[in-house]
């Protein structure tokens, strides 16, 4: 009866030594699963009926392979399993995540916006398909696993010279090589290098992908028009590309178009709701557009949301509450406090916005004194946690003063803001609003130019200076200027820059590198893969190798 | 909601527990059966589950192609691994009506189109290729003429001369599907006109005598 299968079976040991997970509310469904890999000759298998206990097992023990269904009843979907566990790291370096669908539901889940699974398997399958798909899953595993490893080790420099070994080599999955090193290209910053490969792909054939990433790269370059043309026509021909509607909506918001933008948003979000990232930029949008309406409804989704996700914030939860009080409804603002006091329990973080959010609305309610209480605890709290280099936390903060009768004080903080943050387009550009919300400075866009053109002057006087050779200079101007704004990340890569440059010149002293290093950690906690980062990071790198170098051969 | 909506959401459900019945029907002839008379019934149940499933997603597809809900997920697959999977999902079938199911295809050609719409039509000529063919049953695909195009052969009798003519007539833009109740050649001319690239669309054709001695189908993609 054995007929030979074409193809190899070199793999039917690996598959047969890996430890599953299967994930379904179906016993019946976890129980055919299990036969057939039972049939196929796997032996370590766990299963979970839902979302939480799925999560719960992949802490216990690290598992090769998860094979997943996307519904999993009321609470976390199959998506929002896959997210915890990769961003928790819960599942290793080469572990494979199966995302199962029924046909019906492939359209929706298609819509994830972070992380994609390994593969996705459309209901019903065989025992052979399964095998058949597993072995091909760890082969091509085996061959990325360097490369794996140096992304999650952050090298991506490294893992783009690995892939590069790959691709000349050439390999059965050319095209899969060529779409991973774009993606590397483009988080790195070689914005060109990723448009070369995207242009490549592209000249031989139309795939959303490449065009995707295509737009991608020219918003980031700033070429925000053609980013328009480009994703407008990707979702001409690609309805359901939902990635293409967030792009899309960030580009108008570039181009100053936020009523535009709102309206694409709230296209993708009807497309795929459940996209708790989506839903939190969908309300940003309304709330610059002062349509708290649509605020409150997206709110409430990221909100509910939120529940199960790593995506859980405690400034969704204050938004809605300062939202549904705008929109008329204290009561209903109060109650969302109280139950994200409970939510959060202990967490202080929550706990400031909360009082943030309660302080606004006892305000409105006419309690003068709740109201005063409120700001008090949040403004300890605000010091006591050491937010300054939070952005987000820093507006809202800002905000809350506005609101409550203390402009100077949300002038202040929104100075700091501004300096600290001064590269940050898109971010500059919600903090205008906020301004303009709280009727701060005649013309918040110039009050922000403003900031932005002093620092930067002091940018390039510290830069002319080094490049002049008066480095003694240039390290005490920029050593003044970070003290100023300890979260600007410009400001601290160029004080670390010159602090290396003169101990090139001048020989190391371990004071001088250890204040180096410690103005690239604070660049790395607030972006680790900012590409100026990385070139500094080398330069500090070679100057410590060298001076060890030098003290072991003394 | 309309009685169409009603219809595909039962056949989604129907296809559900016959997925169920497939493999509960797979265990049974994989260990306790194994080797006693009453497995070769099994099989030929677990062939007849299939045939009904893969005629559910036939009927689910189309009412989705219909209802404008779908469109081609085009993406880049290996080719000798997608058939690979094809052939090890329907060996046991094969198997059971001792027909020597095969595929051949360059290892390093890769191609554009839906997996998930193609796996569904191929399955389907597989179901129908097992009932004519004598021996064997070959799967193919490779690049021809600027078109990706998937062979299924069989050594059977050959379709029959009326086809192939109305395929000739077909020049005129008639449907080779078209007066027929022929739905799984009908599924494939739909799957394969939704792939499009630039100014070109898919399209089957049916012949005898290439590849082995019977019919021949084949879909050609852009």
């Amino acid at each position: 009866m054995e007929v030979p299968v074409s193809g190899v079976n070199f793999t039917r040991q690996d598959i047969e030594k890996k430890s599953f997970l299967i994930v379904d509310d179906f016993a019946d469904m976890r129980n055919m699963l299990k036969g057939m890999l039972q049939l196929i000759g796997v032996a370590e298998i766990d299963s979970a009926a839902n979302g939480k206990d799925a999560v719960s097992a992949m802490e216990q023990r690290r598992y090769d392979i998860v094979l997943c269904d996307y519904n999993l009843g009321p609470a976390k979907n199959g998506q929002q399993v896959l997210e915890e566990a990769r961003h928790r790291d819960l599942i290793g370096l080469g572990s494979i995540f199966v995302m199962i669908t029924a046909e019906n539901t492939r359209d929706m889940v298609m819509g994830a916006v972070e992380y994609e699974p390994d593969s996705y398997l459309t209901k019903p399958f065989t025992k052979d398909l399964l095998k058949a798909r597993l072995d091909k899953l760890i082969a091509r595993k085996k061959d990325l696993e360097d490369v794996d490893r140096a992304v999650r080790q952050r090298s991506l420099v490294e893992a783009i010279r690995l892939l590069d070994a790959k691709i000349s080599e050439g390999s059965k999955n050319l095209s899969e090589l060529q779409r991973l090193k774009a993606e590397l290209c483009y988080r790195v910053g070689e914005y060109q290098q990723a448009e070369a490969i995207y242009q490549q792909v592209l000249s031989v054939r139309e795939m959303p992908w490449a065009r995707l990433g295509l737009g991608k790269v020219l918003f980031s370059s700033k070429r925000y028009p053609e980013a328009r043309l480009l994703f407008e026509a990707l979702l001409q021909e690609n309805e359901r590309l939902t990635a293409a509607y967030d792009w899309l909506a960030r580009t108008l918001r570039m181009l100053e178009q936020s009523q535009e933008a709102q309206k694409i948003l709230q296209r993708a979000v009807e497309l795929s709701p459940k996209a708790i990232l989506r839903q939190k930029a969908l309300a940003d949008l309304a709330l610059e557009n002062q349509d708290d309406e649509t605020a409150e409804r997206a709110l409430d989704q990221a909100v509910r949301l939120g529940r199960h996700s790593v995506y859980r914030h405690p400034s969704l939860h204050a938004r809605l509450a300062k939202t549904k009080s705008r929109n008329g409804s204290n009561s209903a603002g109060l109650k969302v406090l109280k139950n994200m006091r409970q939510e959060f329990g202990a967490d202080q973080e929550a706990e400031l916005y909360c009082c943030m959010a309660e302080g606004v609305i006892q305000q409105d309610l006419g309690n003068a004194a709740a109201a005063a209480a409120s700001l008090e605890k949040a403004a300890l709290l605000y010091q006591k946690l050491d937010l300054h280099a939070n952005p987000e936390a820093t507006l809202e903060m800002a905000q809350t003063c506005g609101q409550m009768g203390d402009p100077q004080r949300a002038e202040e903080l929104i100075r700091e803001l501004v300096r600290n943050n001064h590269s940050e387009e898109q971010f500059l550009r919600q903090v205008g609003g906020v301004m303009r919300g709280l009727g701060l400075q005649a013309d918040p866009e110039n009050f922000i130019a403003e900031i932005k053109r002093e620092i930067v002057h002091l940018n390039n006087r510290g830069v002319e200076l080094a490049r002049e050779g008066k480095l003694k200079e240039a390290v005490g101007l920029f050593e003044e200027a970070v003290e100023g704004m300890p979260g600007n990340r410009v400001v601290n890569l160029n004080t670390a820059r010159v602090l290396i440059i003169f101990m090139q010149r001048h020989g190391v002293e371990p004071a001088r590198l250890g204040k180096a290093r410690q103005y690239l950690e604070r660049v790395r906690l607030m972006e680790p893969e900012n590409p100026a980062l990385r070139k500094v990071d080398e330069m500090y790198r070679e100057l410590a190798s060298q001076s060890a170098e030098a003290s072991g051969s003394a | 909601m309309k009685f169409a909506d009603i219809l595909a959401s039962l056949i989604h459900d129907m296809k559900n527990s016959l997925g169920m019945v497939i493999n509960t029907l797979e265990e049974l002839s994989g260990d306790t059966l194994a080797g006693l008379p009453a497995q070769h019934k099994v099989t030929v149940l677990q062939q007849e589950a299939k045939r009904l499933s893969n005629n559910l997603i036939e009927l689910l597809t189309l009412y989705k192609i219909e209802n404008e809900r779908i469109s081609a997920n085009i993406e880049e697959w290996n080719l000798s691994d997608f058939l690979e999977e094809i052939v090890a999902e329907n060996q046991v079938s094969a198997a059971a009506r001792e027909v020597r199911l095969e595929s051949e295809c360059d290892a390093d050609l890769s191609g554009y189109f839906d997996e998930g719409l193609l796996r569904g039509v191929i399955n389907s000529l597989i179901g129908n290729g097992l009932r004519y063919t004598q021996t064997r049953l070959l799967l193919t695909a490779g690049q021809e003429d600027g078109y990706l195009v998937f062979k299924v052969a069989d050594d059977g009798a050959g379709f029959p001369e009326e086809m192939l003519r109305a395929q000739q007539a077909r020049a005129n833009g008639e449907s080779l599907a078209e007066g027929r109740t022929q739905l799984g050649i009908y599924f494939a001319e739909m799957v394969a006109t939704l792939h499009r690239s630039r100014d070109k669309r898919g399209f089957i054709r049916i012949a005898n005598g290439c590849l082995l001695a019977g019919g021949c189908f084949s879909i050609w993609l852009p």
